[in-house]
């Protein structure tokens, strides 16, 4: 999947996380997270961003989360979002990656 | 308390409403900005509590009532903006607020540009933005022992401009020479930079370059969180000062800023000040240049608005280099002219 543009979805209400997804000229992907328990979750955070990714095949990709203490599934749903949106699809999702 | 909070837009043609809002920005000890184009309120049992709006990608005139403070409603304020923003395709946003409010905004992913200590805190919300825009500054860098900046907006450009210019390019190895590419000006960008271009294209050691959003005008510099027209002055100049001192000195290796002197307004001549006493105090220079004249008046871009407006285009030719005079007579210039006439406003 391939991101066109930039998409911003979620909040920064406690419990969720707000993910901006960018595209990147350069392959890979960079995360920039801004965490509450950063100290505790950290690693988590950005390895169920990452994963999140890959299940979609994006290769090229900016994400900037800012994250209120969102549990997996909520991050997995906003990053999907966020990467389906960035890549300009508008419906035939496969939420089930 | 969520259940109990609607959150909605205000508008500020509703007097009832706008009344609301601004005894909500007074308690909290801020005003109703003059630049605003959108903005929303939270209300618990239909009294507002919280309230944010924005300006092009600007958010200003935070607030939480005090007693709603720490219960997460300016996250809901910032959220709310975010999402509307992102909705008309704004996502590099960037907000003014003062300096103690720093900590709760990096909270909501907002990055430090720079700040005055106590007066105002600059921020955006890309980690990497200010960055980038260095590096792409530091492309046009020479190493020179004498290196000038000059900050313009030529509204439009001038003999007094290209004077300073000249001077400056005399006196110096290099200039770098920073349009103001804010749209705050009746004359756009686009054009106020091609005349530029033209204007300075006689002096090779003159290195143009657009300003970008992190030099601000003080026509749209948010001052809802100041009180007294001469603290806003002072404050916008410290800002755009420290980030000048911060990010682009350091950069480009200035040595030495040239400005032209303020004949005529009482706000510039503050800011004039102020930027000389931060230059000096931080080692670089600072040139206050004395306006070129004609006849026994210093040139100024507004004179040749004034001339425009009341159809005297051939009066420019005196006061304007021949590439800005040949602009206005080309097809062009004629529809910006039609555009000039029915502007109504100081800029």
């Amino acid at each position: 999947m391939n991101m066109i543009t930039t998409a911003m979805v979620g909040t920064l209400e406690s419990s969720d996380i707000q993910v901006t997804i960018e595209p990147k000229n350069e392959k890979g992907i960079e995360i920039v997270l801004k965490s509450s328990v950063e100290k505790q979750f950290g690693t988590q955070i950005r390895k169920v961003i990452k994963e999140t990714l890959e299940a979609l095949n994006v290769e090229n990709a900016v994400v900037m989360a800012v994250d209120k203490g969102a549990l997996d599934c909520t991050i997995k749903a906003r990053v999907q979002c966020a990467a389906y949106r960035a890549a300009g699809i508008k419906d035939h999702y496969n939420w089930e990656v | 308390m969520d259940f109990e909070l609607e959150i909605r837009r205000i508008y500020l043609e509703d007097a009832f409403e706008k009344e609301k809002l601004l005894q909500l920005l007074q308690q909290e000890g801020l005003e109703l900005d003059a630049t605003i184009e959108y903005t929303m309120g939270i209300y618990k049992d239909n009294s507002l509590v919280a309230t944010g709006s924005f300006y092009k990608n600007t958010l200003r005139c935070l607030a939480v009532d005090s007693e709603y403070q720490g219960l997460g409603l300016m996250n809901k304020v910032v959220s709310h903006l975010q999402a509307e923003l992102s909705q008309r395709g704004e996502h590099h946003l960037f907000l003014y607020t003062k300096s103690t409010l720093g900590n709760l905004f990096k909270d909501l992913g907002f990055y430090e540009i720079a700040c005055v200590e106590n007066v105002v805190i600059f921020m955006e919300n890309k980690p990497d933005g200010v960055a980038r825009y260095k590096s792409e500054m530091a492309k046009k860098k020479v190493s020179a022992d004498q290196v000038a900046a000059i900050v313009m907006n030529a509204n439009p450009f001038t003999l007094g401009h290209q004077y300073l210019v000249e001077k400056t390019a005399q006196e110096n190895e290099v200039v770098h020479l920073f349009v103001v590419s804010e749209e705050a000006s009746i004359i756009p960008f686009e054009t106020r930079y091609e005349l530029i271009a033209k204007g300075v294209a006689h002096l090779p050691n003159v290195i143009l370059h657009s300003a970008g959003a992190y030099m601000v005008s003080k026509s749209t510099f948010p001052s809802y969180f100041l009180n007294g027209e001469e603290a806003v002055v002072i404050a916008h100049a410290k800002l755009d000062l420290e980030i000048f001192l911060r990010h682009v000195v350091p950069t480009l290796g200035i040595t030495r800023r040239y400005v032209g002197e303020e004949p005529y307004c009482k706000v510039t001549r503050t800011y004039i000040e102020t930027m000389n006493l931060m230059l000096q105090a931080n080692g670089v220079g600072c040139e206050i240049i004395p306006r070129l004249e004609v006849g026994s008046e210093a040139i100024s871009a507004s004179m040749v608005r004034a001339f425009i407006r009341d159809n005297r285009l051939e009066d420019i030719k005196t006061i304007v280099p021949k590439t800005t005079y040949d602009f206005f007579k080309s097809e062009r210039g004629q529809a910006l002219i039609e555009k000039m006439k029915h502007h109504i406003g100081r800029h």
